[in-house]
């Protein structure tokens, strides 16, 4: 579904991705693991145009996305869950949700996501005249999951949905993601806690230091080695 | 976009039920002196107002006389006063209480026979009142 | 009304289009000490327009307003690609260059035996269509103040209709917007040509105010105090840049209490509500806290009129 081949993103000189590639399948979870600064985020950011790639290509269903603007990756069926900015705060959670459906014309569809939405977060609809901001993290991850799908996108990129969150809202968020993908959405999920993702993943992808350095399906590799390298990389345990 | 149209056509819309111009009105002209009144900010000017055209004494208007600082736009609003008219032709007296020392626009306004407005830059200071002479060295204040 | 009441009351309705102007970037998360430059730019076209090329004033300041956004235009493609405060930086250089060129600026054809135009730093005298029409000090106020609820009511409009909610994404956050498929870039150069040609219908019924306009006018000052009215006011609504007005130009100015010392009050004043309230005293969370309050009000007495279930 989409295939990152070769993929070169730059900061000044600094090389975030030096020439990486992967392959999401179509109705799958896909999870990227790996240690802080492995350049999971600006994979992610690239993706979805925020960053424009030096080299190399991302396609989606043949489809070439670099050089696309954000906006048009949007209509092209790529959504992303961003890590640390989810929502906009001073907006009341229907406002958020609709910001999601922005490029959408279809009134009637819209609405009707809308309620789909409600049904399955139920807090977002009590909560839907509140300010986004004044809602708890989880809520607010929540919020985030749901205006990215009310774009109907394809494959839905998740940055770190854990980040911050406490355990059990933790296990709320996989349950969450789990039934999306049940739904039939292709999810690309970024994780640092591996121990979560590997139990929801089809696949992953391990990245370190820009390169993808392991793909496999979960099982293939003792989780303990998976934690181990997703945490503090495979440089830090050889010194 | 479709609301700006709408905007524009309303403002023009609106602005377009003015009164047309009344030509050949007078034009006034006006010579300003200024002193200090002893007190602090306070000074007191004389007028000499007379026709632009032909320099002939106005007399018989209603003056009355405000100021602003062009530096801060709208942001001083002195007290309009009414000005007295002297012995002398053409010759009016005020009392100005401004707010800072600086370069001040002093507006006169004239009604009666002559409806008009004339604009006078001066510069109050502590000691004196000069007129303000614009050369191309001036910038900003 | 008496005169003075007439005038301060003009002044709040004029330095109020700088105020909209300044707080429509900063609904975009713009900062902009150059919408002075725009201000001018209005005063300077829509008087050269009435009192050179004897054009009825609708039409001056319909030509001002347009001016004012074409330069906006034509800075925001290149600047706003700038961020935060590089932007801010560079309004800040455009609108004193903008001024700059208007102390250089000599355009000057005779009227009845009279040099008249803009004059290098003398200014321009002499733009007297009010005198001209006789319009009366009260009717050119309840003008400003016509346009101003046209104006107003445009507002009010925007921020409920898709275009405000957009600019506000955009404000809050650029990045989370474009990924919502929003084109930031776009939508940031069309607010800075509305919030140009604002600031120029402002500046065009300035210059017929008081007749005159020079450089001076149009000092940084005006920009940072335009600023500041939104900041003040709030950016809730476009209300809160009217209130920031009012307090400044109304309530600190012309009570007078403070007299030397209102910029020494105005300026603590900005640093303390930047602290205690930083988006301003009618903010987003208490505009929608009364909308919240109005809409449960209203959907509570359609609920009791329907009778029991």
């Amino acid at each position: 579904m989409l295939d990152v081949s070769d993929l070169v993103t730059t900061y000044g000189k600094i090389e975030a991705l030096r020439g990486v590639s992967l392959h999401v399948e179509g109705g799958k979870i896909t999870c990227l693991l790996g240690p802080n600064g492995a350049g999971k985020t600006t994979l992610m950011m690239t993706i979805a145009g925020i960053l424009r790639p030096r080299r190399g290509s991302i396609k989606l269903e043949g489809t070439e996305l670099v050089g696309l603007s954000p906006a048009k990756i949007v209509s092209r069926g790529v959504a992303l869950v961003p890590e640390n900015r989810l929502v906009f705060p001073e907006m009341s959670v229907r406002e958020n949700l609709l910001a999601g459906a922005y490029q959408r014309r279809d009134k009637s569809g819209i609405a009707a996501d809308m309620e789909r939405m409600y049904a399955r977060f139920p807090r977002l609809k009590e909560r839907r005249e509140q300010l986004a901001g004044t809602l708890s993290g989880g809520e607010q991850q929540m919020l985030a999951v749901a205006r990215a799908l009310m774009s109907r996108p394809r494959v839905l990129l998740m940055d770190e949905p854990s980040l911050g969150l406490a355990p059990l809202v933790v296990a709320e968020i996989f349950d969450i993601v789990a039934a999306l993908n049940r739904d039939g959405t292709t999810i690309l999920l970024v994780e640092q806690n591996a121990h979560m993702a590997l139990k929801v993943a089809h696949q992953f992808f391990l990245m370190e230091q820009g390169r993808v350095t392991f793909q496999g399906t979960p099982g293939q590799l003792a989780e303990d080695e998976v934690i181990q390298r997703a945490y503090l990389g495979t440089r830090r345990v050889a010194g | 976009m479709r609301t700006i149209v709408c905007t524009l056509v309303a403002i023009a819309a609106l602005l377009a039920g003015y009164p047309q111009a009344a030509h050949g009105q007078v034009r006034a002209k006006a010579a300003v002196t200024c002193v200090s009144a002893g007190q602090v900010l306070e000074y007191d000017c004389t007028i000499k107002l007379a026709n632009a055209r032909s320099g002939e004494p106005l007399s018989g208007l209603t003056v009355s006389v405000g100021a602003d600082m062009p530096s801060m736009p709208g942001m001083h609003n002195v007290r309009r006063v009414k000005a007295t008219e002297q012995a002398e032709k053409g010759a009016y007296h005020v009392r100005l209480e401004l707010e800072m020392h600086g370069d001040w626009a002093v507006h006169i306004d004239l009604r009666g026979a002559v409806r008009d407005r004339v604009v006078a830059m001066l510069r109050f200071e502590e000691a004196e009142v000069t007129d303000v002479k614009p050369s191309p060295s001036r910038r900003g204040h | 009304m008496d005169d003075y009441l007439v005038s301060v009351v003009s002044n709040i309705g004029i330095i109020s289009f700088v105020a909209l102007s300044a707080y429509l970037l900063l609904l975009t998360g713009e900062i902009s000490f150059g919408q002075q430059a725009f201000f001018a730019i209005g005063a300077y076209a829509a008087g050269i327009a009435t009192a050179m090329w004897g054009w009825p004033l609708p039409l001056a300041i319909a030509w001002g307003a347009a001016a004012g956004a074409a330069c906006a235009v034509t800075l925001g493609i290149p600047t706003l690609r700038l961020r935060g405060l590089q932007f801010a930086i560079a309004t800040l250089a455009f609108a004193e260059m903008v001024r700059i060129l208007f102390e250089l600026w000599r355009y000057q054809i005779d009227i009845d035996g009279e040099p008249v135009g803009p004059n290098g730093t003398d200014g321009f005298r002499n733009i007297r269509y009010v005198f001209d029409h006789n319009i009366e000090a009260f009717d050119f106020m309840m003008l400003i103040y016509a346009v101003l609820a046209v104006t107003l009511g445009s507002f009010m409009l925007l921020e409920r209709s898709r275009l405000g909610v957009i600019f506000r994404m955009i404000g809050e956050d650029a990045t989370l917007a474009s990924l919502q498929g929003i084109a930031v870039a776009r939508y940031k150069v069309f607010a800075a040509g509305i919030a140009g040609a604002l600031a120029a219908v402002g500046g065009g019924l300035y210059a017929h105010l008081t007749t005159y306009v020079e450089p001076r006018t149009f000092d940084v000052m005006l920009g940072v105090h335009s600023l500041a009215y939104g900041l003040i006011g709030g950016l809730g609504t476009a209300l809160g840049p009217l209130l920031g007005v009012v307090i400044d130009v109304g309530l600190l100015e012309s009570v007078r209490l403070f007299a030397g010392y209102r910029m020494i009050i105005f300026g603590g004043l900005v640093a303390l509500l930047l602290i205690v309230r930083p988006r301003g005293l009618l903010d987003e969370r208490l505009v929608h806290g009364i909308g919240r309050l109005f809409r449960n009000a209203k959907s509570g007495t359609t609920r009791t009129g329907r009778g029991p279930p």
